[in-house]
Parts: structure tokens; C-alpha cells; sequence
């Protein structure tokens, strides 16, 4: 503060501080605070709101036990809560697309932070970053496009002769998803990682590869371990991203299936029962914080690590 | 959860700093109206229909010097939505949802009544705005709720490739024989009607819409029926765009979808059809905010609807019907032609219209779409 004060001096300082506070309170806070008391209150007419019937209680959150439905898995047979599944599958296929988008980054990052020439780096870069200047909707769109029926990608393998009748690929489970995710997120993870390969001092790898040591203890011991917070700050922004996507599993779903973001946006849009969606849009954020902090204490990450 | 809010507070920042430029610039703007007070109307309606800024106002305001502000939405909750903010904020005097809402939305408090002098109730054509209909648009037994236009929602098929029992029925939609595009409520509905029509309920389905202990019965059964037929289905559409991918990019050989989609399609090589149980039918009119500032302009407004020469413009607007007497002289004749190669005085009479559905069976029909779509 008495930094800021000598740098920048009274007026300015001042002015920065009220427009943080101004940004923090009015647009983070106020409205997070409001749909937070909202979700205890039960939906009534406008008329009631107010009423003798307008209390307090947690209603609304245990909405997400009703409904059961006979599932199996692997062979066996269960019953279950319909937006607990929903619930479970979202976690679940979030959880591949931050694999899956690891798998793809890893060595990306590792290439471009240690093998590929300085000069074209730049070029890579530009290269990787054009698509993320598209946006969202349209490349998840744009897939939606590509894996349609009558699309390209099956006039394509039919045309090399590969398949004989055109493949329903928008309606085989959560595939369109988690291609779209991946497709949307994988520079999530990109950056973070190459962030930490390329800080790695690349005479510990020559150093390692003197004394013998296979490609793959390489990795595992020496550049892995080094690129702990990249990989962990970008895993959490991954599935964080991939859980609360509303927009690419409502393009690219298919007739099986169902986001919880969808079933809290069918809950506001369908229902008309903003509280109750309210309330499922905490729980989501409240599991998935959870889950995140739980995944993080597993591997050993602190959140200072990521901050560095 | 990261991109959601951060989308969330730019709006938030946007409506902040409308707001603030609106309180600046309130003097004014309260001035301007009250100089203006004989020509505004704040209407909101459905966004799609490029028709009604290009044309529809416009000759509105020809016959009758009233602007119209339009805002456009995309679909009827956000409507619902709106319009529970326009009870605090103000700035809404018609909507236009569609007679099965107009339960719940009355049950939210947030209609005023039609004074049934300023308006023309002899305009409308039989049965829209009488008979059950016009009990339907009385809650409280007073008018709240004038027909604009109405339409249906039925079978379209490929001609070439989709196999239609004879008379064509809703169960077709349901044959491992045929790709299927539909909606989830919807095509619970529609399952339910078709085991309603061949036997196979205990009750007759129409009691759901009224008792919700016999709506869970009834929807148990169809939502069991639905998932064991799912095979069959290939894509979920929830507008315009989707039904029509789901025929052209994704192959579906037969669907439940509305007229429009239909229309759109007719020189594709499919075909608008009812089924032997009888066409869905909607139809949508005007409701008026408790809290309007233009009541007069309003009625107007929606007597013009119900003219010859307003009827036809607004629902060639939608592609739809119009519901003025006589104003069938005014419609585009490819559209009449399309109507009336669907629907002869058979298929006219068997239009099933969508009952009343409150807003307690509105969250437990999104519970039954819930289940079936995790199926």
C-alpha cells in the first residue's frame, strides 16, 4: 500500500482501489450473494414472494435426490437419483476430457519448450493460438458440422472406402461432448505446461541423459515432477472449464446425453424454477471446489505452487 | 464454472452501467414521454421473424400513428423471465406467449385484464376465442388473453424413406423403422396421446393436465414406453434450426415438429402430415403486464391483430394462420396451400390443443424430459 501510495500517489491509488472494490462487490459479490439467498427459498408466484410461505430451508438443494432410475453397470443393476447420474457422468467425462487433454498437451509442451527451434516458436505459437481467437460457439459448431450424419467426416470415410454405411457419431453417448471439450479446452493446458517444461534448466536433461538414463525416466523423474504446478493449474482449469460448459454439451449432446449444466439450465428455462436452479448451480460449484481440493491434496499440489 | 461467470458479470456490467447511463439520462427520458404520451407501445414477441420490423410495424403505425418498441426473444420462459423483472422495473405493456401459459403466468401475478369494450371480439374466427378457448383465456373470469395466431405441431416425414402406417400415426414416430427427430416433453405427449388412442392407459391421458396424482400415473407409463423406443431417436431439437439439421445433416425420417419446419422443408422431399390421432395445436396471443403504462395503445394494438389485413400480415409473419375473419383473402397463397394440403376439415376438427399446464406441472414435465433424455 505505502508502494502503491509513492508510485502512484494519492488521487490514483485511490481511484484503482474504489474501481476494484467497485468490481469485486457489485459484479462478483452482490450477485453471487443474491442467487445464494435465493436458492433456500421455495419458487412461488410473484404474488407470494414475501408471504407467509416464503421461508427459509434447504428444499431445493435435496431436489437433486428425487427421481430415481434403474441404471446397471457391469452387470449390475442399481437405482438411482436422475441429476445424481447426471451428476456422476458430468465429473466422470469432465475428468477424461482433462486426461485426455493432458495426454495431447504434455508432449506438445515438452517439444516446444526444449526441441523446436527458438526462431520458429513464434510461428508454432501463432499457429496454436489462432483457434482460440474463434469463438466458442462456432467451433463447437463447427464440429457439430463435421460429425453430423450427412456430414464430412463420414463422406470422407466412405469415400476411402474405411466404412460402409455413414456412422451416427453426434449420437454415440457423451463422444460429440468430449470431443468438443477437448477440442474448446486443450490450450487450457497447453500453456500452463509449457509454462513449466520451459523453466526446467535443460542441463539437468543432458545431465540425466549422460549418465544413461532412458527417455522415459527422464520424464517421469526429472521434467514430470518439475512441471507439477503447470500441470495441476492446468488440469483444474480443464475439468473446472469442462464441468461448467453449458454451451458445447448443448450443441454437440446427443439423445443420451445430459450435462448437469443442462439440467440446471432446463431447471431456470423448462421449470421456470430459478431457486431450484439457483441451488444446482451452487452444488455444482460447491462438489466440483471439492473435488478439485480433494484431487489436489492426492497429488500433493498447493495452491501457492499454482500461483508461482 | 469460469466462463460462465465471467460472461455473467459482463452482463451484470452492462445492465450496471445501462442503468447508471439511464438515471443520468432520466429526466429526459420521463420528459419525452410525457410529451408523447398517444404513440408508444412496448411490445414483447418473439425473435426469428424478420417480417414484423420490416413490415408489421410499420403498416401498424401507418394505420394508426402508434410506435412500436419490439423487443425480440428467443422463447417463451425467457419471456416468463422478463416479464417478472418488468413487475419491478416497468417498460412492458403486451407479450405474446402462448394459451397454455397463460394459467401459470396468471398463477405469478403478472397479467392485467383486457377491457373487452375497446377491442373487437366478433373479429376472431370460431373457436379461438370462444367456446373452451375463450374459458381458458378468462381466469378469474375476466379477459386476459386474445388470440394473435395459431399453428401446429406434427408429423413431418421423408417422403422416400420413411415407413407411416396407414392412416400415418403418432406411434410412428416410436417404429425401430423410422429415425426419429423430436423434443422430450413433447414426445412424451405425443406417446402418451398414441397409448391413449390404442388402449393401452388405465385412465384417459387428459386427466394429467389436471390432477397431478393421475399426471405422475400417466407419465410413469409413457416416460416407460418412451426409453424402451429410444433406439430410434437421433437427435433432440428444441428450435427452429435443430429440427431442421436433424432432417438435413443428421438423416431423421420422420419428426414431431412444428408447421414452420415442415414449411421450410416442402421442397426437400418431405412432407407435412396429421396423424390419425389428431395434429398438436397451439395457438399464441397477447397478454398485458398488471403494471402497463400504455393500455389504450395496447388495445389498439391488438384490435388491428384481429383485422383482416393485421391477422394475415401477422401470421404470415409466422408462417402460421391467422385468426381474423376473412383474412385468408390477405395470405401469401403458398402458405394457405401448404396449410391446406395438411389439413382438411378431418384433420381441422381433430387438432388436439395443448391444455392448460401449471407451473407445478411444468417442473415435474421437466423432471419426466430430465429422465428421459439420461435414459
Amino acid at each position: 500500500m505505502q508502494d502503491m501510495l509513492r508510485r502512484y500517489g494519492f488521487g490514483l491509488t485511490l481511484a484503482m482501489c474504489l474501481l476494484v472494490t467497485f468490481w469485486l462487490v457489485v459484479l462478483v459479490i452482490v450477485p453471487n450473494i443474491t442467487l445464494f439467498e435465493q436458492s433456500f427459498r421455495p419458487y412461488l408466484p410473484v404474488v407470494e414472494i414475501g408471504g407467509p410461505r416464503d421461508t427459509y430451508s434447504f428444499a431445493n438443494y435435496l431436489k437433486v435426490f428425487d427421481g430415481n432410475v434403474d441404471k446397471s453397470l457391469f452387470g449390475i443393476s442399481f437405482s438411482i437419483p436422475v441429476h445424481v447420474y447426471t451428476f456422476g457422468l458430468t465429473i466422470f467425462y469432465s475428468m477424461l476430457v482433462t486426461l485426455i487433454c493432458f495426454a495431447m498437451a504434455y508432449p506438445l509442451a515438452y517439444y516446444m519448450a526444449k526441441i523446436v527451434n527458438p526462431r520458429s516458436l513464434p510461428t508454432l505459437i501463432l499457429l496454436l493460438f489462432i483457434p482460440l481467437w474463434v469463438s466458442e460457439v462456432l467451433r463447437a459448431f463447427a464440429w457439430w458440422i463435421i460429425l453430423a450424419f450427412k456430414g464430412p467426416l463420414n463422406a470422407l470415410l466412405m469415400g476411402l472406402g474405411l466404412i460402409e454405411d455413414p456412422i451416427r457419431w453426434t449420437n454415440m453417448g457423451y463422444t460429440g461432448v468430449v470431443v468438443g471439450l477437448i477440442y474448446t479446452y486443450v490450450l487450457f493446458m497447453l500453456f500452463p505446461i509449457y509454462n513449466g517444461v520451459q523453466s526446467l534448466d535443460t542441463n539437468q536433461i543432458e545431465a540425466a541423459e549422460d549418465l544413461g538414463a532412458p527417455w522415459w525416466k527422464i520424464h517421469w523423474r526429472i521434467v514430470l515432477p518439475h512441471s507439477k504446478p503447470g500441470i495441476a493449474s492446468g488440469s483444474v482449469m480443464v475439468f473446472m472449464l469442462s464441468a461448467g460448459s453449458l454451451l458445447v454439451p448443448s450443441i454437440l449432446g446427443s439423445t443420451t446425453s445430459q450435462w448437469f449444466t443442462q439440467t440446471i439450465d432446463q431447471w431456470f428455462k423448462d421449470a421456470l424454477d430459478w431457486n431450484t436452479a439457483s441451488a444446482y448451480a451452487f452444488l455444482l460449484l460447491l462438489l466440483c471446489t471439492v473435488f478439485v481440493s480433494v484431487a489436489m491434496w492426492l497429488f500433493k499440489v498447493k495452491l501457492s505452487d499454482i500461483a508461482k | 464454472m469460469k466462463n460462465t461467470t465471467s460472461a455473467f458479470t459482463r452482463r451484470r456490467f452492462l445492465q450496471g452501467s445501462a442503468a447508471g447511463a439511464g438515471i443520468l439520462a432520466a429526466p429526459a427520458i420521463i420528459s419525452s414521454k410525457a410529451l408523447a404520451s398517444s404513440g408508444e407501445l412496448n411490445f414483447v414477441g418473439w425473435a426469428g421473424y424478420p417480417l414484423f420490423t420490416e413490415k408489421v410495424f410499420a403498416t401498424f403505425e401507418g394505420a394508426t400513428g402508434i410506435k412500436v418498441n419490439f423487443k425480440e426473444l428467443p422463447d417463451q420462459d425467457t419471456m416468463f423471465g422478463e416479464a417478472k423483472v418488468a413487475m419491478e422495473a416497468g417498460g412492458i405493456d403486451l407479450i405474446e406467449p402462448t394459451i397454455d401459459r397463460v394459467g401459470a403466468w396468471d398463477s405469478n401475478g403478472l397479467l392485467g385484464a383486457f377491457d373487452e369494450s375497446k377491442l373487437a371480439m366478433d373479429n376472431y374466427l370460431p373457436g379461438l376465442a370462444d367456446g373452451a378457448a375463450g374459458v381458458r383465456s378468462r381466469p378469474g373470469g375476466v379477459l386476459k388473453y386474445v388470440p394473435s395466431v395459431w399453428g401446429t405441431e406434427s408429423l413431418v416425414v421423408n417422403t422416400a424413406e420413411a415407413k407411416l402406417s396407414t392412416p400415418p400415426s403418432l406411434g410412428d414416430l416410436f417404429s425401430p423403422d423410422n429415425s426419429a427427430t423430436l423434443r422430450p416433453h413433447s414426445a412424451l405427449a405425443a406417446m402418451g396421446r398414441w397409448l391413449d388412442a390404442t388402449g393401452q392407459l388405465p385412465r384417459p391421458w387428459m386427466d394429467g393436465y389436471t390432477d397431478m396424482g393421475a399426471m405422475v400415473e400417466l407419465w410413469d407409463i409413457a416416460l416407460a414406453k418412451a426409453v424402451e423406443m429410444k433406439g430410434n431417436v437421433v437427435q433432440w431439437w428444441s428450435g427452429e434450426n435443430e429440427a431442421n439439421a436433424g432432417f438435413t445433416a443428421n438423416g431423421a425420417t420422420i419428426g414431431l415438429v412444428w408447421d414452420s419446419t415442415g414449411f421450410n422443408l416442402r421442397n426437400d422431399g418431405y412432407a407435412y402430415i396429421a396423424p390419425v390421432e389428431g395434429a398438436i395445436a397451439w395457438h399464441q396471443g397477447f397478454v398485458i403486464t398488471k403494471n402497463a403504462a400504455n393500455v389504450d395503445e395496447a388495445h389498439e394494438f391488438v384490435k388491428w391483430v384481429s383485422s383482416p389485413e393485421g391477422a394475415a400480415l401477422w401470421a404470415t409473419a409466422f408462417s402460421a394462420n391467422p385468426v381474423g375473419k376473412g383474412a385468408s383473402d390477405f395470405m401469401d397463397p403458398e402458405v394457405s396451400a401448404f396449410y391446406n394440403g395438411t389439413f382438411n376439415d378431418e384433420a381441422l376438427s381433430k387438432l388436439w390443443w395443448w391444455p392448460d399446464q401449471s407451473a407445478e406441472f411444468l417442473a415435474k414435465r421437466a423432471e419426466y424430459a430430465d429422465k428421459y433424455k439420461a435414459a
